[in-house]
């Protein structure tokens, strides 16, 4: 009984959605919202679901205010793959890992198809971490309680390394370099801990240190589009849209991937405080090294896109579990999720109404099936996005981009600072640096800074506490075991081995 | 001859024209930015009144966050530098009285006239599986091993962490602060163990006390509160000294330019003190453990005058204020 109750109440929920006639309304009007969100370079989920909020406030009654809310996070999440895929821009920081593989695919003329698989994978992504909430969400917190400070500071250590080991064309140390410079960046501004000022320069602009979206678009899309206007045409080959829509056995033969991109994603989304963006990159580092053709990824594998995508939007579905169970978020989205909650009078947390949790799950299903439908209708009109004239497209994506850098709210500023590191970025790309793991080492940079300092400040300074925790130990020996696999002798050994 | 007739046909146009505008506010929408972060106290509370507000206004608010800085200084100069004509409100807390002493800007707290709205008391708590059942046994045990119990709260010179100041020096006793981002991870920080007791407010941590998450000790109020049928004793029975530190109380609400003209604050009072008045605000005050306050204007200011100087001086006193209270002439409290 105790297994069904969920599943009913869940069921009662559907039925009830489905026979609202405004429900469709409410969803197809916000999935639509968040895709376009989500592709437009730096307007992000957290936003499209702040204005959402803004508009709905406790105007309409929740259920239905929620229906937008959770649509326009889904969309937006999905919707971040689309430049991401056919520009190497992603749209939002979720969708930074999907680029590896569905830029390469671009090039080579498979666009649709990336796009299709992409649609495919968010679907059973999204339904993926849904059904964990619905039925695991318990097992899942009693995880999560165990990752205290190091193992969090040890997880964003590991996250900014792997990015560096995965996206190195030539050496990884090249990748380490850039996600080092990332991690400096993070430096900046106010210490998380004793709120003491660093590399101001007495600049009060600095205190609040680098804002990921204005980096995240000064990383991808400035050298992207100086690369373009240099080139004069884009930089794919000529479209073939095809066959969008992915055949069945292309999805079964790859359930594996699925699977496992999807089971990383609702775990790395119940971790309060980490979300979509870097359940996108952990999945994808862990594709690469356990799959079969792990040597093709960031060529153009659709194993490879597969794992970043499936795991981002599975991450909706565990950064929803700590904030329905515990009110606590699981992710920047899932803040802005709690405001409106709140404001109409649900405090959720353990005493939640658990049909409330059923409502919630009713809708990200209908949510991701109304994204399926809608990414492989919009697929067909997004792609023709490469048949335009560079020369009259890029400046559009600059306008955008600009604008997005300006929406976080830090000013004039944010622009130079986009600008800024758009040139070195450029610079650093010329030199086969990697990018995204400076891009990684700002947006994890601040959570490691804030977690190790604090596990020390715990311990007196001890760092034996990283030893005796048994999570924190197998972590630091993922960490160690990365740095010592690039080491010349020890690499050596390992090819002969296999 | 022609200059004086321009000239005092653009003194009237100039002239004229505020006056129009004065008397016709508001004709446009009123846009209200929040200093603090989506799903926050701050946040949730202004979304609330000010949805109350518009009820009793011919125009729209919107709310938007304006967040960063020192202490919301990003916010603050964002709506300080918007024309003072009433139409640019900032959401704010007690907190942002720390800006100027942070180095976040150069203002005091006189430049706003603010409207609170209320705040929900602060309380000490402890996780569910903790062996301290009383806040007696807790002090006991910190007494015996100074300095060495972790308590976590959000950071430097937050309203949460000046409770926690206070009851160390009301109990004489001292913890190993652990500093957090907000109340929500440090809450969470108490449920992974990482800290053996947390200080925040009865709204942030009421959901997880009647989960039996966390167990609370006592409240750093004057009264006991009752929360589903469990009493919260006032910790000022077992240790009096309290009283010389305690209560210090959140204040959460917006404000108005001070330089704002007379009858837009007019405007705004009368539709604030409406919205305060209604059964929905109350309702929502009830279900969420604030305590409404509705103070506006001068009596606000005061408010807020008592906290910036007992933040600011305590900041100083803890060497992590960047700039002299004294330079900003704020009074000792």
């Amino acid at each position: 009984m105790d297994v069904l109750a969920p599943l009913l109440g869940f069921f009662d929920s559907l039925l009830m959605l489905l026979s609202e006639p405004e429900t469709y309304l409410y969803l197809v009007a916000s999935v639509f919202l968040g895709i376009v969100f989500g592709a437009l370079p730096g307007l992000t989920a957290t936003l499209a679901v702040t204005i959402l909020t803004g508009f709905f406030g406790n105007k309409v009654p929740i259920e239905q205010s929620l229906i937008a809310l959770l649509g326009a996070y889904v969309g937006a999440i999905y919707g971040g793959s689309f430049p991401s895929i056919l520009l190497n821009i992603p749209g939002t920081a979720a969708s930074a890992a999907t680029a590896m593989d569905g830029h390469p695919l671009t090039k080579q003329g498979l666009g649709g198809r990336a796009i299709g698989i992409t649609t495919t994978a968010s679907f059973f992504g999204t339904l993926f971490g849904t059904l964990c909430l619905l039925s695991f969400s318990g097992l899942l917190l009693a995880i999560a309680q165990n990752i205290a400070s190091p193992e969090k500071a040890l997880l964003a250590l590991f996250g900014i390394l792997l990015s560096g080991a995965l996206m190195s064309s030539d050496l990884v140390i090249k990748g380490w370099i850039a996600g080092m410079i990332g991690l400096g960046m993070a430096m900046v501004g106010l210490d998380p801990i004793l709120s003491e000022a660093r590399f101001t320069f007495d600049w009060a602009y600095l205190l609040s240190g680098f804002q990921v979206v204005p980096v995240l678009m000064g990383a991808f899309a400035v050298p992207q589009i100086i690369e373009g206007l240099v080139a004069g045409r884009m930089i794919a080959a000529a479209p073939k849209i095809g066959r969008i829509t992915p055949s069945a056995g292309e999805v079964v033969a790859r359930s594996g991937t699925v699977m496992r991109s999807s089971a990383i994603g609702v775990g790395v989304g119940a971790l309060p405080g980490v979300g979509e963006d870097v359940a996108g990159w952990v999945s994808y580092g862990v594709g690469k090294s356990v799959s079969k053709d792990g040597a093709r990824f960031g060529k153009g594998s659709l194993s490879g896109l597969l794992s970043a995508e499936t795991a981002n939007n599975a991450a909706i579905g565990g950064a929803m579990i700590p904030l329905l169970v515990l009110g606590i978020p699981g992710s920047p989205p899932a803040a802005a999720l709690l405001g409106a909650l709140k404001i109409n009078n649900i405090v959720p947390g353990p005493t939640i109404d658990p049909s409330l949790i059923h409502h919630v799950v009713a809708i990200l299903v209908l949510a991701s099936a109304a994204m399926l439908l809608m990414g492989l209708a919009l697929a067909r009109l997004f792609i023709r996005i490469l048949t335009l004239s560079p020369t009259l497209f890029l400046p559009v994506v600059m306008a955008l981009t600009t604008i997005g850098s300006f929406s976080v709210g830090g000013g004039v500023n944010d622009l130079f600072l986009m600008i800024i590191v758009g040139l070195v970025a450029f610079v650093m790309g010329k030199m086969a640096y990697p990018i995204a793991p400076l891009v990684i080492g700002v947006i994890l940079g601040g959570l490691f800074d804030e977690t190790f300092r604090r596990t020390l400040l715990l311990s007196d300074g001890e760092l034996s506490v990283f030893f005796s925790r048994p999570g924190a130990l197998l972590l630091l020996v993922l960490n160690v075991g990365l740095v010592f696999s690039q080491i010349g002798p020890v690499k050596n050994s390992l090819k002969r081995l296999t | 001859m022609k200059l004086m007739k321009f000239a005092a046909l653009a003194a009237a146009l100039v002239f004229g024209a505020s006056e129009a505008s004065a008397q016709d506010y508001p004709f446009r929408d009123i846009t209200t930015a929040v200093v603090w972060g989506a799903g926050g106290g701050t946040d949730t509370i202004n979304r609330m009144i000010m949805a109350e507000m518009e009820k009793h206004l011919p125009v729209s608010v919107s709310v938007i966050n304006q967040t960063g800085g020192v202490a919301g200084s990003n916010g603050m100069v964002y709506v300080f530098n918007q024309p003072d004509d009433g139409y640019t409100l900032v959401g704010l807390s007690e907190s942002n009285v720390t800006a100027a002493v942070q180095g976040g800007w150069d203002q005091k707290f006189s430049v706003w006239y603010p409207f609170i709205v209320g705040g929900s008391p602060d309380l000490i708590s402890v996780p569910a599986d903790s062996p301290y059942n009383t806040l007696e046994e807790l002090i006991e045990a910190a007494k015996a091993a100074p300095g060495t119990i972790p308590a976590g709260a959000s950071g430097s010179g937050s309203i949460h962490h000046l409770n926690l100041l206070a009851l160390e020096n009301g109990s004489e006793v001292t913890f190993k602060f652990i500093p957090y981002k907000g109340s929500a991870p440090s809450q969470e920080a108490a449920l992974t163990g990482e800290v053996q007791l947390v200080v925040t407010s009865l709204a942030e941590q009421q959901p997880l006390i009647a989960g039996g998450k966390l167990r609370p000790l006592a409240m750093l109020t004057p009264d006991d509160a009752t929360l589903g049928d469990t009493t919260i004793p006032t910790a000022f029975t077992a240790y009096p000294d309290l009283a010389n530190y305690l209560p210090l109380k959140q204040a959460i609400g917006f404000a108005v330019h001070a330089s704002a003209p007379a009858n837009a604050k007019a405007v705004l009072t009368e539709a604030f003190e409406k919205a305060m008045a209604s059964p929905t605000v109350a309702e929502w005050a009830k279900t969420n453990f604030y305590d409404l306050s509705g103070a506006s204007g001068d009596e606000a200011s005061a408010i807020f005058a008592t906290l910036e100087s007992t933040f600011a001086w305590t900041l100083w006193d803890l060497e992590t204020a960047k700039v002299d209270p004294a330079e900003l002439s704020i009074a000792k409290p």
